[in-house]
């Protein structure tokens, strides 16, 4: 399979790579490790004139702790993070999401975190070689517009399959966006748009910099479902963060997100404030919170990733318990 | 279209090649330099057939633009052998029947020799998730597996060895 | 049975002979192969999954620089059909039947001018309704795929009645009846499919295709000449090194017929070879079926009938799929000893995709329906399941009611050895399941063809060295190693004396191909008989030298001698250029054609297809998560009665390579199909088992000895995937309850099936 052509830069510094950024906004893309980005070129999903590499931005890849926060630099790669004591001590559920990302060799260098973050929605109407696609009408996210995911659909429903971004909006993550003229930081809550056309609330100029992981104490877990143990995507996820009270035996902050759910993953605010005030044996709690949080996520999904729509509903519900009863152990050993 | 020049350090020795900006370090190998070890399965980064080392980790050369590895050491299946002399882990893949149609070996062997230089004692759970992203159809695995795990830790116990036929646990000495 | 006698070189691990050179990455594929002024071809497949062609326009497409010829349907000889049913023409005219359906194809000097020229041919279609579901398309109402076949139902033979089925089940203790299904999966070698197709002068064709079968690949191609016009000429093909077989390439298949249009075309070698997209809608998948069966048995469990009904969705085109029902025959007439049998099968065609060979031929899908009832059989007459398979099993000696002639059969000993590493009724552990299910293959050639033969050509040097021409085909599985080790071993010398030719029809004899688990046995029996011949000349020359008569003669380790007189020994090459430089001297050369003592199927489709049969057991331990409903395999047995190893190494190798497979299919590989499209024609939404999915699977081998195979030899090539996902199912039910009738046994169906019992307690 060939690429289709394009210009290439690699620029070595930040600031070469923005103002890079800011001339070719619309027709440029950020290459990273490539894994998302070249095989969506490949199939002629989009068609970039220029990409803009990040290998000689080596001032991208560093994981550091600063008094609150653990800052993970966008271009650092999964296994990096997958090694790291202080990830998998104080943001379990980050290291768990990275180890699941594709397989090994995926994770050694060409797979980057912000890759992960920003790897495009995915439908199996839509992830399709240019040939199948082109005997059809064209569908939303193709240019087109209908949707074969659900009928009538006025927009794009393709799903977010990212392992690292659930995780990360449980650990309530920011991500520290930057351009020529500005640099902002958005909570990875806000940071996603409600059209599977373009998931990402950031503009063409923008580049993603920086993860930002609030330390505050709390126990985090990630729950996955695929098929095989390898080079697959969710067909549904959970991440969760518990907090303790200061007694220790009691809920004082939840997050529950799920993902590969919808156009985003989605972070539960009823079903996370169910469990404030809660004793971590409480499973009956875990067991309501993690039905409701079947009954919120279905209603944003369709079916377009491969099991069945009704059973990854039912697998929201088993996920969220799963992660919820981990991090519960993790947070009561604490 | 831009045609650029390159200087690839493929095997420890550097090559001029002209390529575009959209060629992948799998095409240039192939077809422009003839190193036609390493394979193209699927060409999406799912099989791994096309593995080969840049600064000694496993890639997709097919998800890998060869401008990207400028700069880099290229090391591919034709750099393992020593002339005509197999390196250990190619022995005990010979060894071990871990090479059936062999359309997979090429990327494995890249992929195993990576985990090898970086881990010199995997236990089997360690090897199966080095390999898991390197899909075979003929072996099962099993003596994929087996031949790694032989190369790591060679033992007079293995099957092959008390064969006779072939002495693959002297492949180490 | 006779006594295994320990040899020299048979039974040894020797490692597959072109290892090294795949190791080194200089094993030439198709992928690696350029000949000079070579140029590409491409084809353009259908839009629709059924439409008439109303007007194709390809002279944008002709016109831009680079593209040498472009051919649509109506440059196809009318004449050139592919498939027995001869209903496929490699471009079609007029009218598409499936997505995978060829409309044009074009030749450029690069692949990137090809696939733009592709994209440049305009296509006006008339879309009409599609035909998915076999079991509609055979209703009398329905409309037709092929208007000229007045009815979607093939015209095909697949029926038998043995005994009296009717009365059987009045007279049964326990009867039980379901209906299964079983899905698309396609073979996924990693190498993809491609062929060279270049002309000579004087329009002799020579073809560098992926076949697993050179000889009949010939012959198809040399009536595509003849439907060229072009008569009397010559086809060579050349196999090179494939990347896996498993069935899929048994038929030849249009992009081969397409390059030797185009390469007569505009005169120069055409390559085309498939990307990864191509290879899962363009290549041929295994048989999807429906079925229907009931068995019974007595009070004591002895099975008394099998009444089986299928229906195959043949897809628009026919080739090898649609013959599958002539192998499920077997397990259904003579997996264990039941003497009532009624079974048909009825092929029909729809507009989904068409379906080849693929490892079992029909076995698994058969072998599905039989052991998954058996146990639920077993259930009903209170009997345990071990039991009820050692009660029917087959033994040696019998002849079962479609005429199979069991020679060796070391049924008994499989179960054992299941046994021996796993308890299939041990103590229940929540959510744990234990499976057993048995297989019956051919295993000593499978006379589908009209000749079910090998040929073999052997000559020694004067250095002892060994060239033998061989019909047989390599494809990874190891004909090679199997064919020098006999080889070798009959004549004394060691595997690196034998240098083995094969896939090349120039040089090559004739030979059915590589398929039903009969290189070892075919080829190996011809390899063996060449060398026999050739060995039998040695000796007599040896003995004149010796004085001594040729039975007191032995060949070992290079060396021809008489054992006990050291006086009466030299090496072998020595005693070679002693016959060649004597006064009518002479070169040892022999041939040989092997074919073996099976029969065609009769009209009532008896007849003993195969000289011998390979049997085997499979037993797993599964655990089932109740809350996602995923299956993980925890412990794998797979016996076979081999007859005898030539090759322990490479025997495994079959062994692991099929079971995982078979796993595959079990429980995670379907190509899912929407209205005759393909919706994950990729390695990512295609789920293979990774290695971290395998386990290490026990092997334990049985060796019978079979009196007709080399050495006592029998086939291995596909048992391997037979019996796995009736072991997989009855595993699920062992462990959580739900009998699963559907494959793959995916996390959603067990889960469903978990809730519905449960909806039902």
């Amino acid at each position: 399979m060939r690429l289709p052509q394009f210009n290439y830069t690699g620029p070595d510094t930040l600031e070469k790579a923005l103002d890079l950024l800011s001339a070719h906004a619309q027709d440029a893309k950020i290459l990273a490790g490539g894994t998302d980005l070249l095989v969506r070129m490949k199939k002629g999903l989009i068609a970039p004139k220029f990409l803009i590499s990040l290998k000689a931005l080596n001032e991208l890849s560093y994981i550091k702790k600063d008094k609150n926060a653990i800052r993970i630099g966008a271009r650092t790669c999964l296994a990096d993070i997958i090694a790291s004591d202080l990830v998998q001590k104080e943001a379990t559920a980050l290291s768990t999401a990275c180890e699941k990302v594709g397989s090994a060799t995926i994770q050694h260098f060409r797979g980057t975190i912000g890759g992960n973050i920003l790897q495009d929605n995915r439908c199996f109407h839509y992830n399709q070689s240019a040939f199948h696609r082109s005997g059809r009408q064209a569908c939303h996210k193709d240019g087109g517009k209908i949707c074969y995911a659900r009928d009538e659909s006025d927009r794009c429903n393709s799903t977010c399959q990212s392992d690292g971004a659930t995780a990360l909006m449980a650990l309530g993550a920011k991500l520290v966006l930057v351009s020529k003229a500005n640099e902002r930081t958005v909570a990875l809550t806000d940071f996603y748009t409600t059209d599977g056309i373009m998931p990402f609330a950031m503009e063409p100029q923008e580049l993603l910099k920086e993860i930002v992981i609030p330390v505050e104490g709390g126990k985090s877990s990630y729950q996955r479902l695929a098929y095989r143990s390898a080079i697959d995507y969710p067909i549904v996820c959970a991440g969760v963060l518990l907090k303790a009270s200061a007694k220790k035996d009691t809920i004082d902050d939840a997050r529950i997100v799920v993902g590969a759910m919808g156009r985003s993953p989605l972070f539960l605010n009823q079903e996370s404030s169910s469990l404030k005030g809660k004793l971590f044996t409480d499973t009956a709690a875990f067991q309501k919170a993690a039905d409701s949080s079947m009954n919120s996520a279905a209603t944003f999904a369709v079916h377009n990733v491969g099991a069945t729509l009704e059973y990854r509903c039912a697998m929201v519900s088993e996920m969220v318990f799963r992660a919820l009863q981990e991090a519960a152990a993790a947070a009561s050993k604490a | 279209m831009e045609k650029l020049d390159l200087i690839l350090n493929i095997n420890n020795k550097p090559m001029d090649v002209r390529i575009t900006p959209n060629d992948t370090l799998l095409e240039v190998l192939r077809d422009h330099l003839d190193f036609t070890g390493s394979k193209e399965s699927c060409g999406e980064g799912v099989c791994g057939s096309c593995t080969v080392q840049l600064d000694g980790k496993p890639v997709r050369s097919c998800l890998t633009l060869a401008l990207e590895a400028e700069g880099c050491n290229v090391k591919t299946v034709e750099g393992l052998a020593d002339g005509d002399k197999l390196s250990p882990l190619q022995e005990s893949f010979v060894n071990h029947g871990a090479v059936q149609c062999g359309f997979c070996t090429p990327g494995m062997l890249m992929t195993a020799d990576a985990l090898l230089q970086q881990n010199s004692n995997p236990d089997e759970d360690t090897i199966r998730k080095a390999l898991s992203g390197n899909i075979c159809r003929c072996t099962g695995y099993a003596k994929i597996v087996e031949a790694v795990a032989h190369t790591a830790h060679p033992d007079d116990q293995c099957p092959e060895c008390a064969s006779g036929i072939k002495s693959c646990c002297k492949t180490k000495e | 049975m006779n006594e295994l006698k320990e040899l020299s070189i048979v039974g040894k691990r020797i490692p597959k002979l072109d290892a090294a050179k795949k190791a080194m990455g200089r094993a030439e594929y198709i992928q690696d192969i350029k000949l000079p002024g070579m140029v590409y071809g491409k084809i353009l497949y259908s839009k629709y999954a059924h439409a008439n062609i109303v007007k194709i326009d390809t002279s944008r497409a002709k016109a831009l620089p680079g593209v040498l010829c472009i051919l649509t349907g109506d440059d196809v000889p009318k004449k050139m059909k592919m498939g027995f049913y001869k209903d496929n023409p490699p471009l079609k005219k007029g009218k598409v039947c499936s997505f995978r359906d060829e409309v044009a194809a074009v030749a450029a000097t690069t692949p990137e001018i090809a696939k733009k020229a592709l994209d440049m041919i305009e296509i006006q279609y008339e879309e009409l309704p599609g035909i998915f579901d076999p079991e509609k398309a055979m209703q009398p109402d329905s409309p037709l795929v092929h208007d000229y076949h007045k009815t979607n139902v093939l015209n095909l033979p697949w029926k038998l009645h043995y005994g009296d089925v009717e009365k059987a089940e009045k007279e049964s203790a326990f009867v039980v009846e379901e209906r299964f299904t079983t899905q698309w999966v396609t073979h996924c070698c990693l190498g993809t499919s491609g062929a060279i197709a270049l002309f000579d002068s004087n329009n002799n064709l020579t073809i560098h295709t992926n076949t697993q079968i050179p000889s009949l690949a010939q012959k198809d191609f040399l009536e595509s000449l003849k439907a060229m016009g072009i008569e009397n000429k010559r086809v060579r093909v050349i196999k090179p090194i494939i990347g896996g077989g498993f069935g899929s390439k048994l038929d030849s298949y249009a992009y081969e017929h397409v390059a030797i249009l185009l390469a007569h075309a505009c005169r120069r070698p055409v390559k085309i070879q498939f990307d990864r997209v191509e290879e899962f809608k363009a290549t041929s998948t295994r048989q999807p079926t429906i079925i229907y069966i009931k068995q019974g048995c007595d009070k004591n469990g002895k099975l008394t009938f099998r009444d089986m009904r299928m229906v195959l969705d043949n897809g628009a085109y026919t080739s090898w799929g649609a013959t599958t029902p002539s192998v499920m025959m077997m397990p259904i007439t003579s997996l264990y000893r039941v003497e009532n049998v009624r079974y048909e099968a009825k092929c029909v065609y729809t507009n989904n995709t068409y379906s080849q060979a693929f490892r079992g031929y029909g076995n698994p899908q058969a072998t599905f329906a039989i052991e998954s009832t058996l146990d639920m059989l077993a259930e009903k007459a209170g009997i345990d399941r071990v039991q009820i398979r050692r009660l029917n099993r087959n033994q040696p000696g019998d002849v079962t009611p479609q005429g199979f002639k069991i020679s060796s059969c070391g049924l008994s000993e499989c179960i054992d050895a299941v046994e021996k590493e796993m308890v299939i009724n041990g103590p229940k552990e929540k959510g744990i399941g234990y499976g057993i299910a048995s297989l019956i293959h051919v295993g000593g050639g499978a006379r589908i063809y009209k000749s079910d033969g090998c040929g073999a050509i052997l000559k020694m040097d004067d250095y002892g060295k060994v060239d033998i021409f061989t019909g047989g085909t390599d494809m990874g599985q190891g004909m090679d190693n199997i064919t020098a080790q006999i080889v070798a071993e009959e004549l004394g010398l060691l595997v690196e004396d034998i240098n083995v030719v094969h896939s090349d029809t120039d040089v090559c004899p004739w030979d059915v191909g590589a398929h039903a688990s009969r290189s070892t046995f075919v080829a190996g029996n011809a390899a063996l008989g060449a060398a026999k011949k050739v060995k039998a000349v040695i000796l007599e020359e040896a003995a004149k030298t010796f004085g001594v008569s040729p039975d007191q003669i032995v060949m070992k380790a290079r060396n021809i001698f008489v054992p006990g007189d050291a006086e009466k020994t030299m090496t072998i090459d020595k005693l070679l250029r002693k016959v060649h430089f004597s006064p009518q001297g002479k070169m040892l050369m022999a041939d040989y054609f092997y074919d073996p003592d099976n029969e065609n199927m009769g009209k009532d489709m008896k007849g003993n297809m195969s000289v011998t049969y390979a049997f085997g057991a499979h037993g797993v331990k599964v655990k089932v998560d109740e809350e996602t409903g995923k299956v993980t395999v925890l412990d794998y047995v797979a016996a076979h009665d081999v007859g005898r190893a030539i090759n322990p190494l490479l025997l495994e190798g079959q062994v692991y390579g099929g079971v995982l497979m078979g796993l595959g299919y079990a429980l995670t590989e379907e190509v899912v199909v929407r209205d005759g499209k393909t919706m994950n024609a990729n390695f990512r939404d295609y789920k293979l088992f990774t290695a971290k999915d395998a386990i290490k699977i026990k092997a334990p081998v049985v060796e019978t000895y079979d009196e007709f195979g080399p050495f006592g030899a029998k086939g291995i090539g596909e048992p391997g995937c037979v019996p796995t996902a009736p072991a997989i199912a009855n595993a699920v039910y062992d462990a959580v309850g739900v009998r699963i009738t559907t494959l793959p046994i995916t996390p959603e169906k067990v889960l469903a099936a978990l809730m519905e019992k449960k909806k039902n307690h």
